[in-house]
Formats: structure tokens, C-alpha cells, sequence
């Protein structure tokens, strides 16, 4: 039962992405693709390559060209940056390394904590030791008045 | 604590470092400004695969040649006026050993090849999809235009805009003089 719930909710997901890549919209591929001389996307960029662009878009498209080729074609003439891929130097590198060293600080700070908790339920488990172990003797005159007590008790 | 804090400060020196290097190691290039400036400057590399054809042009390879480098592609305007000016010229200075050479950037090739036929372009068109070689040349806009001497310099004028026949030879006299 657990298996056909799984099959029938990756299939539901799968479709739209499906029906996106055989049959792509004006609107995804111009959200997607970046202008390659004002550097925006091509639904924001009004620039004269980008309205060649998006012309080319049109006419692929109703040609039944796929999502992929469509991409493929336009990385083929301009390059890999209108993916809207960042670039891999510069200040761009932080779009790549800020999520890894993200993920590197985080697990970092969860380790770091989860020793510090360690350490303080360690600190806590140490009153379960014999009190007299850790407990100040008792001044001699107090020692001397308990004596005398438990002799007093015992006859 | 203690820990954060340092972990805070090496994160911030970290962003500075990366943008001064980004800063120290941009590709924009002085070149048209300098040159703009009545300066003579090194060419940057030009290194770009024909348009048509196999091969590569480089630069470099035209030493002892006056160049003519011209930024354009097919969907601006003022490439288009300045074509058939760019067009005589490159046969009129052939002659005189002078080498055209138009760079077509940020450009469909198929857009730029019907371009080329429509104005019948003589010279040696290569290409330059991603427009890597604008930052090197501190190309601003569409066209552009600069005069490479015999000893691969960058002379003046710079053009900025569509190219008319007086700009292109006074560049190309200045850069046969230099």
C-alpha cells in the first residue's frame, strides 16, 4: 500500500515536470534564461538581444521544439551564462559557497553543541556520587557533639 | 561565545577579502578609457574562433599589420548603419595591408550570418557568444571600434558609435603613422 502511495505521488510530481519539458512555456523559459548583456532574466530585459531571444523562444516553441533543446540551442549561440548559472569567481562564488559553507558552519555549530550538552549532563551525573566523597568534614566540635549523641542513643 | 564571535569575524574578513579580489582581479579593462585619453596602450588578447570556417584568429598573429577591431552584432542598430562604411573601407585599405576584423558578440550566429550576407561583409568576421572579450577591450556598447598598430598597440580614436569613413581612416592613418 505504502509502495503504490509513494509510485502515485512521484508520478504526480513527475508529470508537470514532464509536460514542462516536452511542452515548454513562453513564460518558464523567459523566467529561466538570463539576458546575456544586461545579465536579467529575459522576462525582465526589454534589451534588443533579449527581444531576439525571446522571439527565438516563440518560434521554437511553436515549432515543438523540448525545454532542453531550446536551452541547449541558445547555450550552443551565446554560452552557459544564460542557464542563469552564477559564476564560478569572483563575488559570484558566494552564491556556490555561501550554501556549503552553510551547511559546514551549521553541522560545525550542532557538533560544538551537542558536545557542550554532553559535557553539562556529564557535570550534572556528578551529585549521584557518595555525598561523603564530595561533602566538607565536619568541624571537631560538631563531630564531637554527633559522638556523643549515637553513645547516648546506643545505651 | 567567544567562539561565535571569531567564527563572525573571520566570516566578515572572509566577504572582504572576496570582494577586493573580485575588485583586484575584475576583467574590466582601461584600455578604451585610456585610449580615450589620447593614449597608446597594449592590445589585450584577442583570441576568437572564425565565424565561418575552422580556425582561430589571434591577435598576436597580425603583428607587423594595422588591425582594425570592430565590436557589432547582428540586432544593433548602429552596426547595421556603419556596415556598408566598414564594408568600403576594408577594401579600400586592403591594399595597404590594413586587416579588418569584426568581432560579433553576444549574438545568434544564424542572426549574424544573414547580417553578414545582407551586407555582404568582406572581412573576417569571428565569434564571441558569451562577449568575454568586452570586458578585456572595456567595450561598453554596440558597435565599437579600435585601430591596432604595427607593434600591437591600441591608438587613438576609439570609436563609440556607428563608425563614419572620416573616423575609420584618421584611426587607421594614426595607427600606420605610430
Amino acid at each position: 500500500m505504502r509502495t503504490l502511495v509513494l509510485a502515485l505521488a512521484a508520478l504526480a510530481l513527475a508529470a508537470p515536470a514532464l509536460a514542462s519539458e516536452e511542452h515548454p512555456t513562453q513564460g518558464e523559459l523567459e523566467r529561466e534564461l538570463v539576458c546575456p548583456t544586461c545579465h536579467t532574466t529575459l522576462d525582465e530585459s526589454d534589451s534588443p538581444v533579449a527581444r531576439q531571444m525571446k522571439a527565438y523562444i516563440r518560434r521554437r516553441i511553436s515549432e515543438g521544439a523540448t525545454k532542453s533543446q531550446i536551452e541547449q540551442e541558445l547555450v550552443d549561440d551565446f554560452s552557459p551564462s544564460v542557464l542563469g548559472v552564477p559564476r564560478k569567481r569572483g563575488f559570484d562564488l558566494l552564491a556556490w559557497a555561501l550554501p556549503l559553507g552553510g551547511i559546514g558552519v551549521a553541522g560545525l555549530a550542532l557538533a560544538y553543541g551537542a558536545w557542550r550538552w554532553s559535557r553539562s549532563r556529564e557535570d550534572g551525573e556528578t551529585p549521584s556520587q557518595p555525598p561523603s566523597a564530595a561533602a566538607p568534614p565536619l568541624d571537631s566540635e560538631l563531630d564531637r557533639r554527633v559522638d556523643e549523641e549515637l553513645a547516648r542513643f546506643d545505651a | 561565545m567567544k567562539v561565535l564571535r571569531l567564527l563572525a569575524v573571520a566570516v566578515v574578513v572572509a566577504l572582504l577579502g572576496l570582494l577586493v579580489w573580485d575588485v583586484a582581479t575584475s576583467e574590466e579593462s582601461k584600455v578604451a578609457r585610456a585610449v580615450d585619453e589620447g593614449k597608446v596602450v597594449a592590445a589585450p588578447e584577442l583570441v576568437l574562433p572564425y565565424h565561418e570556417g575552422d580556425g582561430t584568429f589571434d591577435l598576436a598573429a597580425h603583428r607587423g599589420k594595422v588591425v582594425v577591431v570592430n565590436f557589432w552584432a547582428s540586432w544593433c542598430l548602429g552596426c547595421k548603419k556603419e556596415a556598408k562604411v566598414l564594408n568600403e573601407a576594408s577594401r579600400r585599405w586592403r591594399s595597404k595591408g590594413v586587416v579588418f576584423v569584426g568581432v560579433d558578440v553576444n549574438d545568434f550566429r544564424r542572426a549574424a550570418s544573414r547580417f553578414l550576407d545582407r551586407h555582404d561583409v568582406g572581412y573576417r568576421i569571428v565569434r564571441d557568444g558569451p562577449g568575454s572579450t568586452l570586458g578585456k577591450w572595456g567595450v561598453t556598447g554596440l558597435p565599437e571600434t579600435f585601430f591596432v598598430d604595427r607593434n600591437g598597440r591600441v591608438v587613438p580614436p576609439h570609436v563609440l558609435a556607428a563608425a563614419t569613413r572620416e573616423q575609420i581612416d584618421a584611426g587607421i592613418r594614426r595607427a600606420l603613422r605610430s
